[in-house]
């Protein structure tokens, strides 16, 4: 793929916009909560549409793509199941809590809840794998970025973090926010032209079908049984596992996301960002996923597409995304859409970096290392704070490019410290007997369980490190899904047994943490479009609609 | 530039006048495109970047 002068303007383009965002928002900063939370002032369709690109980076929507062509419209479970209904219970009944107990972070909310172990716990894990993920995600760019455009991969992983750095430097979360609106609508124009137009080239949805075995059309008709379907799962398992307890996990308690929904102007604000992000979030399979839909159909026609391949001969689903923009999109089309590709991963970045800044100058600077100092020594600490993150993120992309086995043994481990978390956060808010032994205990139990079912249970030859194998998993996928289901059982129940032989809160210290001592607000004088619960009626009669469509 | 709605606009409305004016001075298409996209995505865009400057001016 070559680029022409038209398509470096628009990308430099970008880069100024965003450069200048965050200059215009510099003058806002005067305090260490403008910088890490906004202030809390944030309109509420800016943190909406943040909300779902904070989780938008490259890999997500490289993956996608990928997924799309390997698993067919089934990747839409990911959406569909796997984060609206958790968008609509964090709004309607987890924001009151978050927002209303007036904590600057997740781990926050757990100290004020719970005590400072559980919180430690969750800071330092999410501040560990923030840091990860982001070194990961431009890893994953560095490499197409060489690959596709030859471009070297120093350049591009220095390039696009310094522009990171610098406007999350000088507006910190609020920069960050507001550059996060203008990478969604760039990724969002940028990658629906190559979806309507792969689709229109196959012939429409219909030929796009007709092409391809049925079960990449329908995302529910196979699932009765695990060999039904290329994922390899069952409706339970996609149900439980993915549908509630990865979802819930993530939706629901990662800082990341939850960031941008308490940084909105005020509770009613707050709790509808989920709900109105909802929306853009389920249409988005039809711009990330149906692409590689199409690309799979084209393959099968004689138009000259085919599916890339890896050099051992196996599909690389990975790079049909780029292979598809080389088909379809002329120079300047081009440049927009790999100014997009440029936008999602610097959105994933951003969104990383201002969550780690926070929860490492509140909960963990300011909570263990230098407790009353001035605020403007927490300010100087979360801008440096932002510095070393982007360079340890570096320092993660440079790692992965030679211990890719390290790389593979964090993420399993990282999925095993999320998995147990919904159940503390659930018992947390709604049930006012829980305890920080509980909460702890059953962490540290959820953990280990996950680490246990990994190692006695064994999938396309993963796991099974234990010794004894007691069950065969048709897919990694499906194993994924129950060790968190159990993870989370596991959490569950240990969380309950030691909060009841542990001595519980008083109520009044409980006060706007827990349901049944908190006010929640029902805001009768606004319009129906303004208030959660008609709001997410809405959104479930479309999401139910949806599935129905494309069964 | 305080209103994000203005940077998202003009950003949109310069890379859609950008991409119209691609298709407009070359014809040199992509391998499986049967239409001159740039022109229509182009158009797209700079509509949105349109709508949005208007949706500011109009708070204002």
């Amino acid at each position: 793929m070559t680029l022409a002068p038209v398509d470096y303007i628009i990308l430099a383009l970008y880069f100024a916009f965003v450069l200048g965002i965050g200059w215009f928002i510099r003058q806002r900063v005067s305090t260490s909560e403008d910088f890490l939370t906004s202030g809390r002032s944030v309109p509420v369709w800016i943190t909406s549409l943040a909300f779902i690109a904070a989780n938008l980076g490259a890999q997500e929507v490289i993956g996608m793509c990928a997924s799309g062509a390997k698993y067919g419209i089934m990747t839409a479970h990911f959406y569909w199941i796997g984060a609206v209904p958790a968008m609509l219970f964090v709004g309607v009944f987890m924001m009151p809590f978050y927002y209303g107990s007036r904590a600057r972070s997740v781990p926050e909310y757990l100290r004020l809840r719970f005590d400072e172990k559980t919180r430690a716990l969750n800071a330092i894990t999410f501040a560990v794998m923030t840091i990860f993920s982001s070194g990961i995600s431009m890893y994953a760019l560095g490499l197409l970025f060489e690959l596709v455009l030859g471009w070297s991969f120093t350049a591009s992983v220095l390039l696009s973090a310094a522009i990171v750095l610098v406007y999350t430097f000088l507006g910190g979360l609020t920069s960050a926010i507001y550059n996060e609106v203008l990478q969604f609508f760039l990724i969002v124009l940028g990658f629906s032209p190559l979806a309507i137009l792969a689709v229109a080239r196959a012939g429409g949805w219909s030929g796009v079908a007709a092409r391809l075995p049925a079960v990449m059309t329908h995302t529910w008709k196979f699932v009765r049984g695990a060999s039904e379907n290329p994922m390899g799962v069952e409706v339970f398992g996609l149900i439980a596992g993915l549908g509630f307890v990865l979802s819930f996990g993530y939706w629901c308690t990662d800082f990341l996301v939850v960031q941008r929904a308490m940084a909105a102007d005020s509770m009613s604000a707050a709790r509808r960002t989920p709900l109105i992000a909802a929306f853009p979030k389920m249409v988005m399979p039809f711009v990330v996923i149906v692409p590689g839909i199409a690309a799979l159909a084209l393959s099968k026609m004689a138009v000259g597409y085919a599916i890339p391949l890896k050099p051992d001969g196996g599909p690389n689903y990975d790079l049909v995304l780029t292979t598809l923009m080389a088909q379809f999109y002329p120079s300047g089309l081009l440049g927009v859409g790999l100014t997009a590709l440029m936008a999602s991963f610097m959105s994933g970045m951003a969104g990383n970096v201002t969550a780690f800044n926070t929860v490492w100058t509140y909960d963990l600077y300011q909570g263990h290392i230098r407790r009353d100092a001035p605020d403007s020594h927490y300010l100087k600490v979360a801008r440096v704070t932002t510095v070393v993150g982007v360079a340890l993120s570096i320092a993660t992309a440079y790692l992965a490019t030679h211990f890719n086995n390290i790389m593979d043994f964090l993420q399993l481990v990282f999925g095993f410290v999320n998995a147990p978390l919904f159940a503390t956060f659930l018992l947390g808010m709604f049930w006012k007997r829980a305890t920080g032994h509980g909460a702890f205990s059953g962490l540290l139990a959820g953990t280990l369980a996950a680490a246990v079912t990994h190692g006695l249970t064994v999938a396309e030859n993963k796991g099974g490190w234990l010794g004894s194998t007691l069950h065969v998993f048709p897919s990694t996928m499906a194993q994924n899904f129950w060790i968190a289901i159990l993870a989370w059982s596991s959490c569950f129940v240990v969380t309950i047994l030691v909060s009841l032989a542990s001595h519980a809160k008083p109520d009044i210290e409980l006060r706007n943490l827990v349901y049944g001592l908190t006010r929640i607000p029902h805001d009768p004088d606004l319009p129906w479009y303004k208030r959660p619960l008609p709001l997410a009626a809405v959104v479930c009669v479309a999401l139910i609609g949806l599935n129905l469509l494309f069964w | 530039m305080s209103d994000l709605r203005v940077s998202i606009g003009a950003f949109f409305a310069i890379v859609g006048a950008i991409v119209i004016a691609t298709g407009l001075l070359s014809t040199a298409r992509a391998p499986l495109d049967t239409a001159n996209i740039n022109l229509y995505a182009g158009a797209a865009m700079l509509a949105f970047g349109v709508v949005m400057l208007w949706l500011a001016r109009r708070r204002a």
